[in-house]
């Protein structure tokens, strides 16, 4: 082998390494959340696969707070864009629960009554599309309003409209009746416990993974119960 | 007749058996698997049908890059070694050995389809996997036909292969760019747009119907019936003589 080969290939290995030096640091930026394009781009992106793009949308949304080296809260999001992404989403797969069951019990569950209404609007809106189809996520709002916005009217406002507007074989007795849930003296974690058991015996609930996620849910709510309970008697 | 074109089939099997066809597909079966349990474990709810859909979508991408990757090079390889030259010495027609090599790779579309089928009967419903498999089937008979075809038409790899995912690709999407050209935001009505509309359409007659094939959402929301394979099979047979005669009447009129 020629020498000159050696020579050039050092040189070109500190060439880059003098030229990576030379360059901006690289600063770990968290970034808003961008518009969605439209449906049919990510159709098209995806080379006529719209529920295949949909649930990889639904994924980067959820993960959307964690990204590379930054990690911002669900407070920081943009949540009037974040109902655009839930809205393409569910254009994309019609069929789909996912953007309901985040918009509900993600989005919805933070520590911020002005998003968490955004996000409960939305449900409701949603709902209004489709009663028959997307009332169970309306029953989880309407414990939401009650117990973390401490806003009843709203939330008598949602049981009532479900009664009215939810007349599907699907939809349980139960549901019409969250009225009950919204009125009597219940705690948070007993009505979302009993929401909950009342989807599982319904056969609403199905997928293991979604069983876990609001147990799961519940478990952090009767955590939260109990601290706050101690430090009231100390 | 048949004899020969059974013969040239047979080699053409052996051949991309031996170039390790089902080694890369057993590869991208355990990629398949290891991605779509990670993915499985990321999800909230609705985990099995996040699963399936993506794990289809990238199933039935990976069967066209494999099936064209493999008829491209090895028809290649035929034709810079000069075997075929050799071949068409002997007294064979060459629309007989065109439908040998077709036949082989059909047979190596259909085990290509069958592997990938496998890993998807883990996860959804039998009857929509098999519904899904024979139209991914249809599916990898137009692309073999069509990598023929650019193979015939370019005598190069790069070219060939860029010319079968693009023409795919269009396929795929043809429909929906259709559908924005008509439904426009803002309505146009210059003559250069004009034209990009009737070219449009064009395309959506002359390009296969790929995006009623192989869906996703029989998969996930169990939606297919049988009878959704008759027009794919339609299509499909009429697309695939429209294609070979295309590469016959390119193959005819070459000089070797």
């Amino acid at each position: 082998m020629p020498k000159s080969v050696k020579i050039f290939l050092l040189l070109a290995l500190i060439l880059q390494l003098v030229w990576h030096s030379f360059q901006e640091p690289v600063v770990a930026k968290a970034k808003d959340l961008a518009p969605p394009l439209s449906t049919r781009t990510y159709v098209m992106s995806s080379l006529g696969e719209p529920i295949a793009a949909a649930k990889f949308l639904n994924l980067w949304l959820q993960a959307f707070d964690n990204q590379p080296g930054a990690s911002i809260s669900f407070h920081q999001l943009n949540y009037p864009r974040l109902t655009q992404w839930l809205d393409t989403i569910l254009e994309l797969d019609p069929e789909g629960h996912y953007p309901m069951l985040v918009a509900a019990r993600v989005y919805g569950s933070i520590n911020d009554p002005e998003k968490q209404r955004i996000m409960t609007d939305y449900v409701f809106y949603k709902f209004n599309e489709n009663p028959n189809k997307y009332w169970r996520w309306l029953a989880h709002v309407i414990i939401t309003a009650k117990h973390e916005l401490k806003d009843n009217e709203l939330a008598l406002k949602y049981a009532h409209a479900l009664a009215e507007k939810a007349t599907g074989k699907n939809v349980p007795y139960w549901a019409r009746d969250m009225k009950i849930i919204v009125l009597e003296d219940m705690g948070e974690v007993e009505a979302a416990k009993i929401l909950v058991g009342a989807l599982i015996e319904s056969n609403e609930i199905t997928d293991p993974y979604e069983l876990n996620f609001l147990t799961h849910k519940i478990a952090v709510l009767e955590k939260k119960m109990s601290q706050k309970r101690q430090s009231v008697e100390k | 007749m048949f004899p020969q074109i059974l013969t040239i089939a047979r080699f053409t099997i052996i051949e991309s058996l031996r170039n390790r066809l089902l080694l890369l597909s057993f590869l991208v079966i355990g990629i398949s698997f290891g991605l779509v349990e990670f993915i499985g474990d990321l999800a909230i709810t609705e985990h099995r049908i996040t699963q399936v859909a993506i794990l289809a979508a990238f199933l039935r991408m990976s069967a066209v890059v494999i099936t064209t990757l493999f008829v491209v090079s090895s028809t290649v390889r035929e034709l810079h070694d000069k075997t075929l030259e050799m071949i068409l010495a002997m007294p064979i027609r060459r629309g007989n050995y065109y439908l040998g090599k077709l036949i082989g790779y059909l047979c190596l579309g259909a085990l290509v389809a069958i592997i990938f089928a496998a890993l998807l009967l883990l996860y959804a419903n039998p009857e929509q996997v098999v519904i899904w498999t024979i139209s991914l089937f249809f599916e990898l008979v137009l692309v073999v036909a069509l990598s023929l075809v650019m193979l015939f038409t370019f005598n190069q790899v790069p070219s060939a292969l860029a010319a079968v995912f693009i023409i795919y690709g269009a396929s795929r999407i043809v429909t929906s760019i259709f559908l924005m050209a008509k439904y426009p935001i803002i309505a146009h009505t210059t003559i250069a747009q004009q034209f990009m509309d009737g070219f449009i359409e064009l395309l959506t007659w002359l390009l296969p119907d790929l995006h009623r094939f192989t869906q996703t959402a029989w998969l996930t929301y169990n939606t297919a019936e049988w009878s959704v394979l008759l027009p794919l099979l339609g299509q499909t047979v009429i697309y695939l003589v429209f294609l070979s005669f295309i590469a016959l009447f390119d193959f005819y009129r070459k000089n070797f």
